[in-house]
């Protein structure tokens, strides 16, 4: 046991647990009139969370025994398909190994997050054409003229038809940025 | 029966109407699109098309589901037997026998017995989900709450023991989602539940949200790690279709009923959905059907046994769906969302208050069916040049779509943090090999489940042998927990015959 036990298994659980250990004093502390022999709204969300604790306990306590032998019981279908694939693997797609780019991620995860933050500010029109012109060059797409025209074009026709046709109030942003999409949506005809 | 017929001859009055017809055309041709296009899964289609039916009638936008659902589960086949590259699990098998096929010089071939089987396969389930849909509906009257918990349970307990690679991960995944659906106002108490003092949090977690976060965005993220690198695919000279001769079809009618009751059956299960059928219906023909040692090497048989199944899996799915209101996969998930949506609850009720409703997505299943395979047959040579697409650009309209798509169910950003915060959820739970499919049906059962619970322990003063103590309940509770065992005594019968076997090696 001791150092051999794969740390990085054990974490995801350990911090699912004690996540589920905060939110069940959380639901223990609801607030609500009881009524005598009826379960409280605390019950069941209490319930869920004693559970979510148990199982992740059962995984810690069997990482930390077993080491590198602690095996996952697969779904019935995950087995199948394994055994399907490993059964016609000559025939299964040659994927090359991928390389992972974690700074992408968090890069795109970040320009997400603060595609929501401005989109507020910025309106949807300006907002738009950025975030998709900076998606596709953080994904590795380097044609500047395909990005701009695909992102304009495409935030125009997203404009038209969630504001024209489904009729959802997309965000116009504060001024002056308000302008620029109350400028577009007069020539578009949108009111 | 003749109730039955003249109901489903409204619902084809309401499918040939022609917007209703344009949009039914619309949704296959999107279906396809989706299902051949790199990085887009049957599920993120239908989640992304959701918004565009916010302001639709409610029958084009159940008709648009249903048709990009269906059609969703066959051209994935394109891909794989011409490309070698599956557009989504459900067409992994057809690789086997499929690509072996296109490899041999019958690419057209090949892909006439997919058509041939998705027809097959689709029909047969139409017509058992319209003779079994009422029946169905008629049992379903008759069940109190207990009898609705331990539905829910089974469907819960099923979504676990079948997917994922961790039996433990499945369970984790499937309380995360319990818990995100008891979020907000209690209904019985009006307590706050997990609001944390956040306004909208008190209206609860709009589920779409999370399927929306989890399926689309997260997805997004994964391949964007990857910086979305593709399988590079060969070039094909010649796509066409070539349709099976109807000796040829005849001798494999065992195959072809095997495939489509399995994917009927299959449907039926909740969290069982077209992709269970397909690897399903494989194995079964592998080991019972009458070519099962050619299979793999490139016979029909290995195409008409999946694909029938996934197709048919369509129709059992919509079954507890309409029946019940109880969605058995991730798209009719989204399909439930739409009646939601409009005001409609799917269940038994529905057949006496819209049945037009009802009726007219069980004509567009047909209809679908049909369109989808003249388009396939025709079309499959244009359809396969969106492949050529820069996948980065498609994913950026899926952000877009997912964004808005958050946004538009209640016109409030929240709702897209929350989408956002559901995306990146959703990618550590594909990292960390926690499943999706239990996060997202817990997130849209729970609600279901917990008010069927709480009901029925307020009515039996808090005696909880009832649910195995009741005729109808207590089978399914007793299976529900079979199903939940299956995969550990799997295991364990296995294990046990390993060790023997080494064990009997030894004293040899």
């Amino acid at each position: 046991m001791g150092f051999s036990v794969p740390l990085s298994r054990i974490v995801p659980y350990a911090l699912v647990g004690a996540g589920a250990g905060y939110l069940y004093y959380v639901a223990a502390n609801i607030e609500y009139h009881a009524r005598a022999g009826t379960l409280g709204p605390d019950f069941w969300p209490k319930a869920i969370l004693a559970l979510t604790i148990a199982v992740c306990l059962y995984e810690v306590v069997k990482i930390a025994l077993l080491g590198t032998r602690a095996q996952d019981t697969a779904g019935v279908l995950e087995e199948m398909a394994e055994e399907g694939i490993e059964q016609h693997a000559d025939a299964q797609a040659a994927e090359p190994p991928a390389e992972n780019h974690p700074l992408l991620l968090v890069a795109g995860m970040l320009a997400t997050l603060a595609y929501v933050w401005i989109v507020q500010r910025l309106g949807f029109f300006l907002a738009t054409v950025a975030y998709l012109a900076v998606f596709m060059w953080l994904g590795g797409y380097r044609r500047g003229r395909v990005i701009a025209a695909v992102s304009l074009i495409g935030t125009l026709v997203l404009l038209l038809i969630f504001m024209k046709l489904v009729y959802v109030s997309l965000p116009i942003g504060v001024p002056p940025f308000a302008e620029v999409t109350l400028f577009l949506m007069n020539v578009m005809g949108i009111r | 029966m003749e109730s039955v017929l003249y109901n489903l001859g409204i619902g084809f009055v309401h499918v040939f109407q022609p917007v209703n017809f344009l949009v039914l055309v619309l949704g296959i041709i999107l279906g396809l699109l989706v299902a051949v296009l790199p990085g887009l899964t049957l599920v993120m289609g239908v989640v992304l098309a959701l918004p565009f039916t916010y302001n639709m009638h409610v029958i084009p936008a159940i008709v648009l589901l249903t048709a990009m659902y269906i059609s969703g589960t066959y051209a994935g086949a394109w891909t794989s037997i011409l490309f070698r590259v599956p557009g989504e699990p459900i067409d992994v098998p057809l690789l086997w026998d499929g690509y072996t096929m296109a490899r041999k010089g019958e690419a057209a071939y090949a892909l006439g017995w997919t058509l041939l089987s998705a027809f097959v396969g689709g029909i047969v389930a139409a017509v058992v989900m319209v003779a079994l849909a009422q029946p169905i509906a008629k049992i379903a009257l008759t069940f109190s709450t207990p009898e609705y918990f331990a539905i829910l349970f089974f469907g819960l307990a099923s979504v676990v023991s079948l997917g994922g690679s961790s039996l433990t991960n499945a369970l984790v995944s499937l309380f995360a989602g319990l818990l995100i659906a008891s979020v907000g106002v209690d209904d019985t108490y009006g307590a706050h539940r997990f609001t944390f003092g956040v306004p909208i949090l008190s209206d609860g977690i709009d589920y779409l949200v999370v399927m929306v976060g989890a399926y689309g965005l997260g997805e997004v993220f994964q391949r964007l790690e990857k910086q979305f690198r593709s399988v590079p695919f060969e070039s094909v000279s010649e796509i066409r279709t070539r349709l099976p001769q109807l000796k040829e079809v005849f001798a494999r009618k065992g195959t072809f009923a095997r495939g489509s009751a399995l994917g009927i059956v299959v449907g039926l299960v909740p969290g069982a959905g077209a992709t269970v059928a397909s690897f399903l219906s494989y194995g079964m023909e592998s080991q019972y059907g009458a070519r099962a040692r050619q299979m793999g090497s490139g016979v029909p048989e290995g195409i008409i046994a999946p694909q029938t199944a996934a197709t048919a899996s369509v129709g059992g799915a919509i079954i507890p769906l309409v029946t019940m209101g109880i969605p058995g996969s991730g798209a009719t998930a989204i399909i439930l969302g739409a009646f939601l949506l409009h005001g409609l609850q799917p269940g038994p009720q529905v057949f006496q208050t819209s049945s037009h409703i009802v009726y007219s997505m069980f004509a567009s299943v047909f209809v679908g069916i049909v369109v989808m395979c003249v388009i396939g047959y025709f079309a499959t040579r244009f359809m396969v040049k969106v492949l050529a697409l820069p996948e980065v650009i498609v994913s950026a309209y899926v952000v877009m779509c997912c964004l808005l798509g958050a946004f538009a169910a209640r016109n409030n950003i929240t709702d897209v943090w929350l989408m956002v915060l559901f995306g990146i959820v959703g990618y550590l739970f594909e990292r960390f090999r926690f499943p999706i499919t239990p996060l997202v049906l817990g997130v849209i059962l729970g609600p279901l489940a917990e008010s069927s619970f709480m009901t029925t322990m307020i009515s039996h003063a808090n005696d909880w042998t009832v649910f195995f103590t009741r005729p109808i309940s207590g089978p399914i509770m007793l299976v529900a927990i079979l199903t939940l065992l299956y995969p550990v005594l799997r295991r364990m019968y296995h294990e046990t015959k390993h060790r023997a076997g080494r064990h009997t090696q030894r004293q040899e």
